[in-house]
C-alpha cells in the first residue's frame, strides 16, 4: 500500500516537473528574474566595476579618459598615505570596542530584559529608542552636545577657547565618537538577541535549573548553545557595522581627516572633484577587510553543523 | 526677512501671469520667437549656500531677473560643503542650469571635462565692464570663458577696533612679523586669545599658509610649489612652518575643534584679538548688529621678508557658471549675464547685504567703510592668488593637504616627516591628462 503510495507520488512529482504552464514559466521567470536581475544591475555590476576601477586612473567623468595604472593604486594608499593606516587603526579600534564592550553589553541587555526585570518595558523602548534615530540624527544630537559652543561645555561654563575638545583632541575623540556609536548598537544588538531569547523553549532553563545550574551557567552553557544562529548573526553585524562606519564621523567631521575611518576615505577620494580611483581602492580594501573574516567564520560554522 | 522676499516673488510672478493673459501672450510669444537664442523660462539656478545673508542676496538677484524677463526661476540651494562633494555627479546628471562657482583651476577643471558652457558671447557683451584679470580668472584653458564674477573678498587679519583701541594696540601700524608677534604676546599678557584659528574643516589653516608662504618665499614660490614645480620638502617650506609654529601659543587649542564660524565667534565675543580670514564674514558680523558690523577691521598680514613686503593676497573670485546639461543652456546663460551685468548686480547690492562686486560699475563711493579697506588691502598688493584649494590639483588640495594640516596641528615637530610624505603623495598623483 504505502510503496503504491510513493510510486503514485513519484509519478507526479516527475509530471509536474516536466508539465509546467507556459503561464507558470513566466510567472516563475518574472519571480526570479527581475530580482535576479535587478541584484547583478545594482549589486554585482557596481561591485565589479569598483573592483575594475580600482586599477584605473580616472576623475569619474568621461569614460575614454580612463587609463591604466595596474596598482598604482594600492601601492600609493599602502606606502605613500599615512592617513591609510590612521584609518585603519581607528577601525580596528572601532571593531574590538564593539566586540568586547558594546556586543555583549546588548546581549547582557537583552538577558535583563528578557528575565523581566522590574519595569523591563521601559528598559527595552529606552534602549531601543536610538536605534530608530538614523545614525545621522544621533550624530547630530551628539554634536549639539559636546561641540564647543555645545550644551556640555556651555553647562560647564567654558567658554569657546576653553572649550573641552570632544572632536579635536585626539585623546578624546576616538572614545566619544565609540559611546556615540555604542550608544545605538548596543539596542540594535539588544532587540536582535532579545527576539533570540524568546524563541529559546523555556523547558530547557527549567531543566537547567533542576539539574541545579546556576544562572550563569545556565547562560553560559544552555542558552548561548541554544541561540547559536543569532550569535552568527550578531558578529557579523559587529563586524560588518564596525568596519563600513561612516554616517555619524561624517556628520561630525565632514568630509575632513578629523578622524580618519576607512569609510570617509573613500567617499573622501571617490566624491566631489577631488575624486580619483584610489576611492575605488579603498572600496576594495574595505570590502576585503569585512567580507574575508565573515566568510572564514562562517564556513568554519557551517562545518561543524554538519559533522 | 526671507519669507518677505518669497512673498514678494509670488506677487510678482502673479502680476506677470495676469500681464501675459491680458493680451500680451501672443505678441510676447512671436517677440520670442523672433529672438536668435530664444532665453526663455522656466530655469533653475543652484546656490550654494544656506546662509541668511547670501541666501537673501541671490534671492534678490533672482527675483529681479524674473521681474525683467519674466523667466521664472526655480532656487535650489545646497549647504556649501555638499555642493563641492557632489558637483561632478550633479554636472553629470540634471543640474541647475545656472549655479554658483569658483573662477581658476576649479572651474577649469569642470570646463575641460566639458560640463560648462561657454559664456564667451556673455563676455562679449559684458566683458567692458570688468578688469582685464577677471576676465583671465574666467578663461578656461582652451581661452573661452566659462564663469561670470560676482564678488571677491580679500584674506586678511580681522580685529575689532573698539577691542585694539581699549588695549591700546594699533594694528593698522603692525607692519612687520616682530611687531606682530609683539602684539600677539600683548593680547596674551591679557588673557585673551592673539589669533583665533579653525581648521576642523581642513581647509581654514589653508589661508594662513598661503599668507606666510608667499610672505617668506615670495609670489613665484608659492605658486610654483602648488603647481608642483617646487618640491614640499624644500628648506623654504619648513621654513613656512616653522615660523607659523611661532604663531600656536597666541592661538586658541582647540583649533581643531572649530570650523572657520566657531573661530569666527571667538573674535564676535571679543575673546581673540586677530582672525585670519576671508572678509565675507563681514556679513555675520552685520546678521549681529550694524555695530558689530562697523567695528569689524581688515589689515594685511604683516611683511616677514623684506624682498617681499606684502605683495601676495589671498582674493578669492566666486561667480556663476552654466551646466551644459542643464535642461536650458540658453536661459543659464541669460541669467549668468544678467547676474554679470551691473543691473544684476545693483539687485544683489539692494538687498543691503554688504558685497564687494568684481564689476567696475559698482561706484567704490557706495562702499561702506569696511568694504574700502577692504579694498585698500587688495589694492596694496601686486600679485593676487586664489586660495590653495583653487590654486592646486583638487584630488592634492581636499584629500592631501587638508589631513596634513590636520595632523601638523596635532604634533608641530612632525614638520619634516609631515612634509617628506606629502611630496611623496604629490608624485604619486596620475599626471593630469
Amino acid at each position: 500500500m504505502s510503496q503504491l503510495k510513493t510510486a503514485v507520488a513519484g509519478t507526479e512529482k516527475t509530471r509536474r516537473r516536466r508539465f509546467f504552464s507556459s503561464r507558470d514559466k513566466v510567472t516563475l521567470g518574472l519571480f526570479i528574474g527581475v530580482p535576479t536581475f535587478l541584484h547583478i544591475a545594482l549589486v554585482w555590476f557596481p561591485a565589479i566595476a569598483t573592483i575594475m576601477l580600482s586599477f584605473t586612473y580616472w576623475t569619474g567623468i568621461r569614460l575614454e579618459d580612463i587609463r591604466w595604472a595596474g596598482l598604482a593604486n594600492y601601492e600609493n594608499i599602502f606606502f605613500n598615505t599615512p592617513i591609510f593606516w590612521d584609518a585603519l587603526r581607528v577601525n580596528t579600534i572601532w571593531l574590538l570596542w564593539f566586540f568586547v564592550i558594546a556586543t555583549p553589553l546588548g546581549v547582557l541587555l537583552a538577558y535583563q530584559i528578557d528575565r523581566q526585570i522590574r519595569g523591563h518595558q521601559f528598559y527595552q523602548s529606552a534602549y531601543y529608542l536610538p536605534v530608530v534615530l538614523s545614525l545621522a540624527v544621533t550624530g547630530i544630537i551628539w554634536n549639539f552636545l559636546l561641540r564647543p559652543d555645545g550644551f556640555v561645555n556651555g553647562l560647564l561654563g567654558l567658554p569657546i577657547s576653553e572649550a573641552i575638545s570632544f572632536f579635536g583632541d585626539d585623546d578624546y575623540n576616538i572614545w566619544v565618537i565609540m559611546v556615540m556609536a555604542s550608544w545605538r548598537h548596543i539596542g540594535y544588538i539588544m532587540l536582535l538577541y532579545l527576539a533570540g531569547l524568546k524563541a529559546v523553549d523555556a523547558s530547557l532553563r527549567e531543566a537547567a535549573s533542576i539539574d541545579g545550574a546556576t544562572e550563569w551557567q545556565t547562560f553560559l552553557k544552555v542558552i548561548l548553545g541554544a541561540m547559536r544562529p543569532v550569535n552568527i548573526i550578531i558578529l557579523v553585524i559587529t563586524i560588518i557595522e564596525s568596519l563600513r562606519a561612516f554616517d555619524m564621523v561624517y556628520i561630525i567631521y565632514g568630509s575632513s581627516g578629523g578622524l580618519p575611518i576607512l569609510g570617509v576615505l573613500v567617499f573622501n577620494n571617490i566624491a566631489g572633484e577631488g575624486a580619483s580611483m584610489k576611492g575605488a581602492a579603498y572600496a576594495v580594501i574595505l570590502f576585503l577587510l569585512s567580507i574575508v573574516p565573515i566568510i572564514a567564520y562562517l564556513n568554519q560554522q557551517f562545518k561543524e553543523d554538519n559533522q | 526677512m526671507l519669507n518677505k522676499i518669497a512673498g514678494h516673488e509670488v506677487d510678482r510672478r502673479l502680476l506677470l501671469k495676469g500681464a501675459a493673459a491680458g493680451g500680451l501672450g501672443i505678441a510676447g510669444a512671436t517677440m520670442l520667437a523672433g529672438c536668435a537664442p530664444s532665453a526663455a523660462g522656466p530655469l533653475s539656478f543652484g546656490a550654494r549656500t544656506v546662509d541668511e545673508s547670501p541666501t537673501k542676496q541671490l534671492q534678490g538677484l533672482i527675483a529681479a531677473y524674473t521681474a525683467k524677463t519674466g523667466n521664472e526661476v526655480a532656487y535650489n540651494a545646497t549647504e556649501s560643503n555638499a555642493f563641492q562633494n557632489n558637483l561632478s555627479q550633479y554636472l553629470q546628471g540634471t543640474p541647475d542650469d545656472c549655479f554658483q562657482w569658483m573662477a581658476g583651476f576649479r572651474m577649469q577643471f569642470f570646463a575641460d571635462q566639458g560640463l560648462l558652457v561657454d559664456l564667451s558671447d556673455v563676455w562679449n557683451e559684458i566683458g567692458d565692464q570688468y578688469n582685464e584679470s577677471y576676465k583671465i580668472a574666467s578663461t578656461g584653458t582652451d581661452g573661452k570663458q566659462y564663469f561670470v564674477p560676482q564678488s571677491w573678498y580679500p584674506w586678511g587679519l580681522h580685529f575689532r577696533k573698539s577691542m585694539m583701541a581699549e588695549i591700546g594696540l594699533t594694528p593698522e601700524s603692525i607692519t612687520n612679523w616682530d611687531e606682530f608677534l609683539a602684539a600677539l604676546g600683548e593680547l596674551k599678557g591679557k588673557g585673551l586669545i592673539g589669533l583665533a584659528a579653525a581648521d576642523k574643516g581642513g581647509w581654514e589653516a589653508m589661508g594662513t599658509f598661503d599668507v606666510i608662504n608667499a610672505r617668506l618665499n615670495g609670489y613665484q614660490f608659492h605658486v610654483d610649489l602648488l603647481a608642483g614645480r617646487e618640491k614640499w620638502t624644500d628648506d623654504r617650506v619648513k621654513e613656512v612652518f616653522r615660523h607659523w609654529e611661532m604663531l600656536l601659543p597666541y592661538q586658541n587649542t582647540n583649533v581643531l575643534d572649530l570650523e572657520w564660524d566657531g573661530a569666527m565667534q571667538l573674535l564676535l565675543q571679543k575673546q581673540a584679538g586677530f582672525f585670519m580670514n576671508g572678509s565675507w564674514f563681514g556679513a555675520n558680523f552685520l546678521e549681529q548688529s550694524q555695530e558689530d558690523y562697523d567695528d569689524l577691521w581688515i589689515v594685511p598680514w604683516p611683511e616677514m621678508n623684506p624682498e617681499h613686503g606684502r605683495d601676495t593676497i589671498d582674493a578669492p573670485i566666486d561667480g556663476f557658471c552654466v551646466a551644459k546639461n542643464g535642461a536650458n543652456n540658453a536661459g543659464g546663460a541669460d541669467l549668468a549675464k544678467f547676474a554679470g551685468d551691473m543691473e544684476g548686480v545693483q539687485a544683489m547690492l539692494d538687498t543691503g547685504i554688504p558685497m564687494t562686486s568684481a564689476n567696475k560699475g559698482q561706484d567704490t563711493s557706495t562702499y561702506d567703510a569696511f568694504q574700502l579697506q577692504q579694498l585698500a588691502v587688495m589694492n596694496e598688493a601686486k600679485y593676487i592668488t586664489q586660495f590653495l584649494d583653487r590654486d592646486t590639483r583638487p584630488d592634492f588640495a581636499g584629500p592631501i593637504i587638508g589631513p596634513a594640516f590636520q595632523s601638523w596641528f596635532k604634533d608641530p615637530s612632525s614638520t619634516d616627516s609631515i612634509l617628506e610624505s606629502l611630496q611623496s603623495q604629490w608624485d604619486a598623483l596620475p599626471a593630469l591628462s
